[in-house]
C-alpha cells in the first residue's frame, strides 16, 4: 500500500466533513472552555455507525470468549475491524484536536480494550459493550505519583485480600479521562500478608464504577496541550471491591496476570500514537506550506526562501516516513501479523519525535504568528509534545528497542 | 403503505475547491479528472431516502451523465443509501447543452419507472437550472420546482414551493418531477459501512445507443447552443481611501448615502 484506496478516501472525507462542521467550531470550548469531549465523540460514533461496529464486534469477542476460542492476534479494537478504517479518523481529528483522540483511544482502545481481552464473559458484558460504543467512559489507571516509566515496579497501591473480597488504597495520577469516567481499569499490587518486597508483588487488574465508596476522581489538571483530553488523579481509601471487579476473577496468572494485561497494550497503543503524529505533520505542512506561499517578506513569499525552504523539506521527509509506517501497520494488520514490541516502539519513537520538531518548525516558519492561538501550530506544537511522553517516553521506547535487539 | 421509488438526477462535477480550467475549444470546463457529486445534489439524495423510508418500502436510484464512466460522485450517494444507479456515459455526449442532457436523463429515468423524480434546482457548475423541467416536459410528468418541504401522501406529492415572499402549497399526482432547494433536508453523514458496501453497489453503465436515442440529437452534434468564446470577467477596480482630513467622517456619511444605506 502506498496510498488510501478509493473507500478509505471516502471514510476520510467524511470525518473531514465531521471534524470541519462539529468540531472546529466547539474547538474553543474544547480547548480552552472546560467542554469535556465525550458529546461530540458520542455523536461522531452516531453518525458514521461506528456505535453499531462496535456491538457487532462487541457479539464476536463475546462469542468466542465463551466457546473459548483463540484470541485475535491483534489486541484492543476486535476481530475483523480493519487498522485503517481505525486509523483514518484518528489522522483526520489530530489535524485539529489531538486531546480527544487521546480521550477516545483511552476508552475504547485501553479500558474497552483490557476488559475484553482479560475480562470474563460476564465482566464483559458488565463493562465491555458500553464502553465500546462509549455510553460509557473509561479510564485506563496505572500511573501513581512516584511511578511513570517503572510503573509496574514502584506501583505503591495495593489490592488487600478480606474474605473473599479485597480492599483497594492508594492513588493514581495523570488518568486520561479520570474526572469524568464512568468506568475505571485499575492496576494494583496484591497485599497478601507476606514480605514479600512491593516491588516483585503480583499485580492485580480490578474494574471501578465511578461513586464507589472511598473511590474518589479529581478535577481535570491544567496541563500544557491536549485540553481536549481531560486528565486528573484517582484516590482510592479502603475501597472494598468483590472478586466480581478483579478481572478475569481469579488471580491465577494465566496468561501473563495483571502486569501482561498492563503490556498488552503497548503495540496498538504505540502503532496509533504513530497515527495520531502523522495527523499533526500533515496539517502542520499544510499550514506552512499555505503560509509560506501567502507571507509576503522583503517584497517576496517567504517560501522563496532556503531557509523556510529546508524547514518545508524536513517536515515533508518526516511526513513521508510516518505515513509509510502507518501503512506498513496497516498492511500487516490486513496479512494478519501485530508489529512486534521492538517494532511498534521504533514507530512510535520516530514518529513522536518528528511531529514535536515538525510542529515546533511550524511555529518557527510561522514566526509571531505562529505564537498565537489564532494560527494554530502552537496548539499542535503543544498537543504534539506528549507524544514523546505518554504511551511510554522516549526513553523507554528507546530501552524496549534495545532489549528487543540485543536479546536476539 | 404504498412502496416508493424515487430516481434522484446527480451530476458529478469538477471539485469545486480545486483549480478549474476551460477546455480550449469549446470554452467548455475541463471534466477530465476525478468528479465528485454536486453538493446541491446531497439534498435530494438525503429527500429520495427519506421518502423512500417513510413509505415503508421502495428504493432511490441515481441517475447521472458524466464522461470517461466516472462513478466516484455516485459512490457518494449510494455511501448515503441509494441503492443503485444509472450511468449514461458516451464520447458522443461531450458539449451537450441542456436539452441536450435532459433527453439522455428522460431516457435513463424511463428505464427505472419511478414514482417520483427529484433533482436539483441547478448544478453548481453550469447554473442554467433548466435541465430538471426539460427531462419532465420530455417525460410528459407534471414538475414542481424550488421545493422547501415534500411529503408523498398515496399518489399524490405535496410540496411548499418557495417563494419570494413565502411559499406555496403545491399538490400533484405522481408519477412528477420535484426540484429541492439546499433548505428541503440536511444531507445525512455516509456511515463507514455504507461506504464499503458502496463499492458493491449496481452502476448499470450505458451508452447514447442503449437509451435508442440518435447520436446527432445528444452532444456536441445535437446542441443548439454553441459558445463562442470567453473572457476574463473585469477585475474589481480597487477601493477609494479617505484620508481623514478633519472631514473623514463627513465624507464616510456621504458616501454611505450614495449607497442607500444609511
Amino acid at each position: 500500500m502506498f496510498e488510501w484506496s478509493e473507500e478509505q478516501l471516502a471514510i476520510r472525507d467524511a470525518v473531514r466533513r465531521f471534524v470541519d462542521e462539529e468540531i472546529r467550531p466547539k474547538l474553543d470550548d474544547l480547548e480552552h472552555g472546560d467542554l469535556p469531549p465525550y458529546d461530540v465523540l458520542r455523536k461522531l460514533y452516531a453518525t458514521f455507525g461506528l456505535d453499531q461496529l462496535a456491538r457487532d464486534s462487541f457479539k464476536r469477542q463475546l462469542e468466542r470468549k465463551t466457546s473459548g476460542a483463540e484470541p485475535p492476534a491483534r489486541a484492543g479494537r476486535g476481530e475483523g475491524s480493519n487498522a485503517a478504517m481505525a486509523l483514518i479518523p484518528v489522522i483526520e481529528m489530530c489535524k485539529v484536536t489531538p486531546g480527544m483522540v487521546t480521550a477516545l483511544g483511552v476508552s475504547t482502545g485501553l479500558a474497552a480494550g483490557t476488559i475484553m481481552k482479560r475480562g470474563t464473559p460476564a465482566q464483559m458484558e458488565r463493562w465491555g459493550l458500553d464502553l465500546l460504543t462509549l455510553d460509557k467512559i473509561g479510564s485506563w489507571a496505572i500511573t501513581e505519583p512516584n511511578s511513570g516509566s517503572d510503573a509496574l515496579g514502584g506501583m505503591r497501591t495495593t489490592a488487600k485480600r478480606d474474605g473473599d473480597a479485597y480492599i483497594l488504597n492508594g492513588n493514581k495520577t495523570y488518568i486520561t479521562n479520570g474526572p469524568y469516567a464512568d468506568t475505571v481499569v485499575l492496576y494494583a499490587k496484591l497485599d497478601d500478608g507476606s514480605d514479600t518486597d512491593i516491588r516483585h508483588r503480583q499485580v492485580l487488574t480490578f474494574v471501578l464504577d465511578r461513586g464507589l465508596e472511598g473511590f474518589e476522581q479529581s478535577a481535570p489538571f491544567r496541563k500544557m496541550g491536549q485540553h481536549s483530553s481531560p486528565t486528573g488523579e484517582l484516590f482510592l481509601t479502603d475501597v472494598v471491591v468483590g472478586r466480581d471487579r478483579l478481572l478475569g476473577e481469579t488471580e491465577k496468572e494465566s496468561g501473563g496476570g495483571g502486569r501482561a494485561s498492563a503490556k498488552d497494550n503497548f503495540v496498538s497503543e504505540r502503532a496509533g500514537t504513530a497515527a495520531m503524529a502523522l495527523g499533526v505533520i500533515e496539517e502542520c505542512l499544510a499550514l506552512s506550506i499555505a503560509y509560506a506561499k501567502d507571507r509576503v517578506l522583503w517584497g517576496k513569499p517567504i517560501g522563496e526562501f532556503q531557509l523556510i525552504q529546508l524547514k518545508l523539506a524536513n517536515m515533508e521527509v518526516a511526513r513521508l516516513n510516518v505515513e509509510n509506517l502507518v501503512f506498513r501497520h496497516i498492511e500487516m494488520s490486513a496479512a494478519g501479523r501485530s508489529l512486534s514490541l521492538a517494532e511498534a516502539s521504533a514507530m512510535k519513537l520516530y514518529a513522536a519525535q518528528a511531529a514535536s520538531a515538525v510542529a515546533m518548525d511550524a511555529v518557527q516558519l510561522f514566526g509571531g504568528n505562529g505564537y498565537m492561538a489564532e494560527y494554530r501550530v502552537e496548539q499542535l506544537a503543544r498537543d504534539a509534545k506528549v507524544f514523546q511522553i505518554y504511551a511510554g517516553t522516549d526513553e523507554i521506547q528507546v530501552t524496549h528497542i534495545a532489549k528487543d535487539l540485543l536479546s536476539r | 403503505m404504498f412502496p416508493m421509488n424515487v430516481v434522484v438526477c446527480v451530476k458529478q462535477i469538477p471539485d469545486p475547491a480545486a483549480p478549474q480550467s476551460l477546455e480550449p475549444g469549446t470554452h467548455t470546463l475541463a471534466r477530465s479528472g476525478k468528479l465528485i457529486m454536486d453538493d446541491s445534489d446531497a439534498y435530494g439524495v438525503e429527500m429520495a431516502l427519506q421518502l423512500a423510508d417513510a413509505a415503508g418500502g421502495g428504493e432511490v436510484t441515481l441517475v447521472s451523465m458524466a464522461p470517461g464512466g466516472e462513478t466516484s460522485g455516485l459512490r457518494t450517494a449510494l455511501a448515503m443509501g441509494a441503492a443503485k444507479a444509472i450511468l449514461i456515459s458516451d464520447d458522443a455526449l461531450k458539449g451537450s447543452d441542456a436539452l441536450g442532457t435532459a433527453k439522455v436523463l428522460a431516457a435513463a429515468i424511463k428505464r427505472a419507472e419511478p414514482d417520483l423524480i427529484i433533482a436539483a434546482t441547478e448544478s453548481s457548475d453550469g447554473y442554467t437550472g433548466t435541465t430538471p423541467v426539460q427531462v419532465a416536459e420530455l417525460l410528459g410528468l407534471p414538475s414542481v420546482t424550488f421545493a422547501k418541504s415534500v411529503t408523498v401522501d398515496g399518489q399524490t406529492v405535496k410540496v411548499e414551493r418557495q417563494t419570494e415572499s413565502g411559499f406555496d402549497e403545491v399538490t400533484s399526482p405522481l408519477p412528477a418531477l420535484v426540484t429541492v432547494t439546499a433548505g428541503v433536508v440536511e444531507p445525512r453523514y455516509p456511515s463507514f459501512k455504507g461506504i464499503m458496501a458502496a463499492k458493491s453497489k449496481p452502476v448499470d453503465t450505458l451508452t447514447v445507443a442503449d437509451l435508442g436515442l440518435d447520436a446527432s440529437t445528444v452532444g456536441a452534434a445535437g446542441a443548439g447552443q454553441e459558445i463562442t468564446d470567453v473572457a476574463e470577467a473585469e477585475s474589481r477596480s480597487s477601493g477609494e481611501i479617505v484620508v481623514d482630513e478633519g472631514d473623514g467622517a463627513a465624507r464616510i456619511v456621504a458616501f454611505l448615502e450614495t449607497l442607500k444605506v444609511i
